[in-house]
C-alpha cells in the first residue's frame, strides 16, 4: 500500500560559516504527493531540489515546518521511502555484484528467507532489463545499466514512496526515454508514490499527474498544474500531443519569468 | 603520504603486469641492469680497483649465502624476524583499521583522540627505543611493540582519509535503506575504504621489516638484525652481506605476496 507525502510549510535555511550570511534554499513549501500519484517538481539547477527530496527522505530536517507521511511527522528515513539519486554511480556498492546490490536492503532479513529473496532480487533485475548481468560488477556496466541496478535495488525495498532526484539526467537521450518508459512501467505495476524532482520540462510531464513549477529564490511554490495527459503514455504520441505542447509552453514560459525577474532585481 | 599516491603506486603496478609481452621486457631490462651492476662489483673486487676486507667480490657473498642457508641459522634468524615483524603488523593492522574508520565517524572520539595521535606520529621509530626499553625490557614485548608503533601510522591515516573521501551519496543510500550503524561501518564504510586500507597495509608491509630489524639491532639477542650485527663485530663481511641479500629477497617477496592478495581482495580498485 503506497503512502501519502507532504510538505507542510517548509523552509530550509543553510546556516551561513563565518561571514557568509544565511542561505535561505526554500521559504514556506506546502506540497502534498497522494497515495499512487505520481508528482513532478520543476526548478533549475541549485534552486534546492535535492534539499527537498533529502528532507522527504529524512536524511536532512526542514528548518521550520515539517515533511508528513501518512500523518506521522518525518524525522529519521522512514521505512518504504526510498531515494534514487542522479549519481548513481556513486550510489552503487562498487565492491559488490549486480545481484548482491540489488539483495542489499533485504540482507537484515531471516536466513531462512534468503533463497527466496534472491529470486525476487533476481526478478527485478528481469523486469529492469538486466537479464544475466547479475554477477557482473557495476563498473562493467554502462550508465543507464547502473542506474537500471539502482532501480532494481530500489524495488527490492519495497517502496511505498519513491523519491526520484534527476535519476535520467547523466545517461545520453536515447537511453533516457528508455528509462522513463521503465520507470512508468514499474510504477503502474506497483502503485507507488513518486515524487520526480527534475530541470527537464518535458520529463516531468512525461512522467507526472502533476507538475509544481518552483518560483523565483528564495525559492517558493509558483503554480502546481495537471498534466491530464492518458496513460499509458508513449514517447512519440504522447510528446506529439497538442496539450503536452501547450504544458511544456506554459510551464517553460513560467520558469523563464523566473529567471527574467532574477535577473532584473539582482 | 597519502592514500591517493598508495593507489597510483598500486595502479602502475598493476597495468605494468598486465601488458604482457612489454612488462616482461622491462622486468628483463630491469635484471639486465642488476646484472651489470653486480658484474662491476665483482670486477672492482677481483681487479683491485676498490681493496678493502669489507669488499668482498659478489660471488663470495653468493657462496656465503649459500653455506648460510645449509647451516639453518640465517633461516632461524629470519622466521624470528618475520614472527615479530608479522604480530606487530597484525595488532597494527587491527587497531589501525579500528581506530581510523570510529575516528573518521564519530566527531566526538576523534576531537578526543586525534590530538593525541598527531603527537605520536612525528616521533622517529629509533628514538622512542631507549625510553621504552625501560618500560618493556629489551625482548620481544619491546620489539612488537615498535613494530607496530610504527606500522600503525600508515594503516591508520590510510583508513583515516579513505573513509573521510567516501562519498556522501553512498552513506545516504544506505541511510535510506535503514542501515544500522554497525551495519553501516562494517558493509559500507570499511569495504568502500579497502583500496585506501590496503595502500595503508602496503606502505606498512615494508615497514615492519625494516622497524622489526632495526629493533634487532639496538635490543636484539635473535633475528636477522642481531645476525648483521654479530657479523660486523666478527669482521665477516660476507656473511653480512648475504644476511642483506636474504633481506632484500624477503622484503621483495612480501611485497609481491600483498600484490597478489589485493588483487584478489579489492578487485574494484580504482575502477568505480
Ligand atoms: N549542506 C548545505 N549547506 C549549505 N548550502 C547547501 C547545502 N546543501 C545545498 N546547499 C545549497 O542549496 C542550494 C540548493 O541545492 P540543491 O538542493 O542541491 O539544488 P538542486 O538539486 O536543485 O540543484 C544550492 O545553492 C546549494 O549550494
Ligand atoms: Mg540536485
Amino acid at each position: 500500500m503506497s503512502q501519502r507525502l507532504g510538505f507542510d510549510r517548509v523552509t530550509k535555511v543553510f546556516e551561513g560559516s563565518g561571514n557568509d550570511a544565511d542561505f535561505v534554499a526554500f521559504d514556506d513549501i506546502t506540497l502534498e504527493a497522494a497515495p499512487s500519484e505520481f508528482l513532478a517538481v520543476v526548478g533549475p539547477s541549485g534552486c534546492g531540489k535535492s534539499t527537498l527530496l533529502r528532507m522527504a527522505a529524512g536524511l536532512t530536517d526542514p528548518t521550520r515546518g515539517k515533511v508528513v507521511l501518512d500523518g506521522k511527522p518525518v524525522r529519521e528515513p522512514p521505512p518504504g521511502v526510498i531515494y534514487l539519486f542522479q549519481q548513481y554511480a556513486k550510489s552503487l556498492f562498487a565492491w559488490r555484484t549486480v545481484i548482491d546490490n540489488v539483495m542489499f536492503p533485504v540482507e537484515g532479513a531471516p536466513r531462512a528467507r534468503r533463497g527466496e529473496l534472491r529470486a525476487q532480487c533476481r526478478d527485478y533485475l528481469r523486469q529492469v532489463g538486466l537479464d544475466g548481468f547479475e554477477d557482473k560488477y557495476p563498473w562493467q556496466l554502462s550508465g543507464g545499466m547502473q542506474q537500471r541496478v539502482a532501480i532494481a535495488r530500489a524495488l527490492a525495498a519495497d517502496p511505498q514512496v519513491l523519491l526520484l532526484d534527476e535519476p535520467f539526467s547523466a545517461v545520453d537521450a536515447l537511453t533516457r526515454m528508455e528509462l522513463q518508459t521503465l520507470m512508468l512501467q514499474l510504477w503502474e505495476r506497483r502503485k507507488f508514490t513518486a515524487i520526480l524532482v527534475t530541470h527537464d520540462v518535458e520529463e516531468a510531464i512525461f512522467l507526472a499527474d502533476r507538475v509544481a513549477v518552483l518560483g523565483a529564490r528564495p525559492t517558493s511554490l509558483k503554480e502546481v498544474i495537471d498534466v491530464g495527459l492518458p496513460r499509458p503514455r508513449d514517447q512519440l504520441t504522447t510528446r506529439e500531443d497538442p496539450r503536452f505542447l501547450k504544458l511544456r509552453h506554459h510551464i517553460t514560459a513560467s520558469l523563464l519569468a523566473r529567471n527574467d525577474g532574477h535577473v532584473a532585481s539582482a | 603520504m597519502s592514500a591517493m599516491d598508495g593507489l597510483a603506486g598500486v595502479r602502475e603496478k598493476r597495468s605494468s603486469r598486465r601488458s604482457g609481452p612489454n612488462g616482461m621486457d622491462r622486468r628483463a631490462y630491469g635484471f639486465l641492469l642488476l646484472a651489470v651492476l653486480l658484474s662491476f662489483w665483482e670486477l672492482s673486487s677481483r681487479a683491485g680497483w676498490i681493496v678493502s676486507a669489507y669488499w668482498p667480490p659478489v660471488s663470495h657473498i653468493f657462496a656465503a649465502a649459500i653455506a648460510q642457508l645449509a647451516g639453518g641459522e640465517i633461516l632461524l634468524a629470519l622466521a624470528s624476524t618475520l614472527r615479530r615483524a608479522a604480530i606487530g603488523y597484525i595488532a597494527a593492522s587491527v587497531a589501525g583499521i579500528v581506530l581510523g574508520i570510529v575516528l573518521a565517524r564519530n566527531r566526538v572520539l576523534r576531537y578526543g583522540l586525534l590530538p593525541l595521535i598527531e603527537i605520536v606520529r612525528p616521533m622517529p621509530t629509533p628514538a622512542v627505543i631507549p625510553p621504552l626499553i625501560l618500560f618493556l625490557g629489551v625482548d620481544d614485548a619491546l620489539k612488537i611493540f615498535i613494530v607496530a608503533l610504527a606500522s600503525f601510522f600508515p594503516i591508520f591515516s590510510n583508513t583515516f582519509t579513505g573513509v573521510a573521501a567516501i562519498d556522501d551519496t553512498l552513506i545516504q543510500t544506505a541511510r535510506t535503506f535503514r542501515t544500522s550503524t554497525v551495519r553501516l561501518l562494517a558493509r559500507v564504510v570499511f569495504p568502500a575504504t579497502l583500496p585506501a586500507i590496503a595502500a595503508g597495509l602496503r606502505t606498512a608491509t615494508s615497514l615492519c621489516l625494516v622497524v622489526a630489524v632495526l629493533s634487532e639491532m639496538i635490543a636484539g639477542s635473535s633475528g636477522i638484525g642481531y645476525y648483521l650485527v654479530e657479523t660486523q663485530y666478527a669482521m665477516r663481511p660476507d656473511l653480512m652481506y648475504a644476511a642483506v641479500l636474504y633481506l632484500a629477497a624477503t622484503g621483495y617477496a612480501l611485497n609481491r605476496i600483498f600484490l597478489a592478495l589485493e588483487a584478489r581482495m579489492v578487485p574494484w580498485m580504482g575502477r568505480s
